[in-house]
């Protein structure tokens, strides 16, 4: 399904509907309504924007301070029957440090009371490539390690929806990669995944579906694609510095793309609404002029700005 | 109660150097009869010594409580503040069996610790004198006591990050300072419950050794209070919730 809803859906295995949490005065996730289906999702945002809360909130660890959240059309909060379909992967590192990384997802497997618990371990480490450490201390393991051993110990009892947090801290290029072809088979299996992240090529590379949460809010919700458009097509601003910048701020008044020049001593500060008609028109047109580019500098490209530009819009 | 969680929790508890200090400050007392012995001083009462300097000025007054608290707080605070207890936590698994799993591991912990080497310095002092039912009065006590020390500092470790200094409150503010100057406050102490249980067994004159609390009422005041703090432990948990922080 892979669905986003603004509100609720019946086919729905995960939705919130004006779900808020706040702590004292603070309020940490904000009014937010959204239902998802099997399939990808990641919830991408600057850290302290709220996603932590509502992965919390979807994992039962969180009371929402009004609204509902529901999995698979339960309510979240105090269900403990709900973990027999729910996996989590958790952000915070720690793991039973006494325990070989078979110990570890045996465990899991063992509290989930499955019938047989070392058969389930040994399937849930061989789908994340962990055979070769499986006999070692967890203690011991690397950051990146101890995240995919922790994914094992969330899929071992095969679970319908899987919420991670911050899956890929730690990990480095080729456990990302694994990580995320495990993912996507788990969703192409018809698992529900939900994932967090503040690394927006993360997001873009792995989830079918985005949630932009920004100051507690939901900023933007939808396809990938549409989403990335609208943090490209935002309000840009470069600086250049240039062998003729009195030339070259003449020219780009006349550009289409631009809407603002302003000429400094030694720079052109230039504001564009299209980035990639800006960004190539700009060596078409230095190179028409006969003028050298020394620099080309975005202003604004934090992720925050982007992130802040989709809230304010 | 689950029993995964308790075979879990006593590796956690046994395989860390927290026993070894838990073992070390449980043997002192048997230092201590080994020197008495050795020194033999003429005025030895072996009963005496043995109810009063070995059990109730040390192994209820501070070790037990001190040992049951070390326990009692880490069976599940060390794992919420570590963050581990997610991994517990989001299983299937209703809270009360994962409190009692927590509950009995620090239960078997402190009693076995304690008593044990309590036991031990307690035939030293001994010395194949009669006892009058003091050992295994004061064995009993002091199983029974661990239970309930482990049950309210287990609450207290699901009720606040500071279980360890609170726990400490209790044991030298309340028994030892507050119980000492009102009678009634004996009620609400677990020293006094281990003492009177004790005394139920004994028939050492009242010279020798005599408790506080009647015997009927420290088993029915042990008994509400640790069935008390057992569901408070299992409420918490049940509306537990991971801050940011977690």
């Amino acid at each position: 399904m892979s669905t986003i809803a603004a509100g609720p859906s019946p086919d729905a295995t995960i939705e919130l509907v004006n779900a808020s949490r706040w702590y004292g005065n603070i309020v940490a996730v904000n009014d937010i309504s959204f239902a998802l289906g099997p399939g990808i999702t990641g919830l991408l945002g600057p850290n302290g924007a709220g996603k932590s809360t509502i992965l919390h909130m979807l994992s039962g660890f969180l009371k929402p301070s009004n609204g509902d959240v529901r999995i698979l059309g339960q309510p979240a909060w105090q269900n403990v029957a709900l973990y027999h379909q729910l996996g989590l992967v958790p952000e915070r590192e720690a793991v039973y440090s006494f325990l070989t990384g078979t110990e570890f997802v045996e465990l899991s497997a063992r509290l989930h009371r499955l019938p047989d618990p070392a058969g389930a371990a040994r399937k849930a480490i061989a789908a994340v490539e962990m055979g070769f450490a499986a006999d070692r201390a967890t203690g011991g393991y690397s950051k990146g390690m101890k995240q995919r051993i922790k994914v094992a110990a969330a899929l071992v009892h095969d679970p319908e929806v899987l919420l991670l947090d911050e899956p890929f801290n730690g990990a480095d290029p080729r456990q990302r990669i694994q990580m995320m072809a495990l993912f996507r088979s788990l969703a192409a299996e018809g698992r529900t995944l939900v994932f967090s992240s503040h690394i927006l090529e993360e997001v873009e590379r792995l989830a079918e579906n985005v949630l932009v949460i920004v100051a507690g809010r939901l900023a933007a919700s939808g396809d990938f694609r549409e989403i990335r458009k609208l943090m490209t097509d935002r309000p840009h601003t470069f600086t250049l510095r240039t062998s003729d910048n009195r030339k070259v701020a003449s020219t780009l008044i006349g550009d289409p793309s631009v809407f603002g020049v302003e000429l400094d001593d030694d720079r052109v500060t230039v504001r564009t609404n299209q980035f990639a008609a800006f960004t190539s028109s700009i060596s078409r047109l230095a190179q028409a002029g006969g003028i050298t580019l020394y620099e080309l500098r975005p202003t604004d490209e934090s992720l925050e700005s982007v992130f802040s530009y989709l809230v304010n819009r | 109660m689950s029993s995964v969680v308790f075979q879990l929790t006593m590796r956690q508890l046994l395989g860390r150097g927290r026993t070894l200090l838990m073992l070390a400050l449980s043997l002192v007392p048997l230092l201590l009869a080994v020197i008495v012995r050795l020194a033999s001083p003429a005025d030895y009462d072996h009963q005496d010594f043995v109810a009063n300097a070995i059990y109730s000025s040390f192994v209820v007054t501070l070790i037990l409580p001190l040992v049951a608290l070390v326990y009692g707080t880490a069976v599940l605070g060390a794992e919420i503040e570590d963050g581990t207890a997610v991994y517990v936590l989001s299983k299937p698994i209703p809270r009360v069996q994962i409190v009692l799993a927590k509950l009995a591991a620090s239960w078997l912990a402190t009693s076995v610790t304690v008593g044990g080497c309590a036991l031990l310095a307690a035939l030293v002092g001994i010395a194949g004198a009669s006892d009058d039912g003091m050992l295994l009065g004061f064995t009993v006590g002091i199983v029974l006591g661990a239970l309930a020390y482990s049950a309210l500092f287990v609450f207290l470790s699901v009720l606040t990050s500071r279980a360890l200094i609170a726990g400490l409150a209790y044991v030298f503010i309340w028994e030892g300072l507050i119980n000492g100057l009102f009678d009634g406050t004996r009620l609400l102490s677990v020293r006094h419950y281990t003492l009177g249980i004790a005394d139920a067994f004994t028939t050492v004159s009242d010279r020798v050794f005599e408790a506080e609390l009647s015997p009927t009422t420290a088993v029915v005041a042990m008994a509400l209070l640790a069935g008390l703090a057992t569901w408070g432990a299992v409420r918490r948990l049940q509306r537990f919730e991971i801050g940011e922080t977690t």
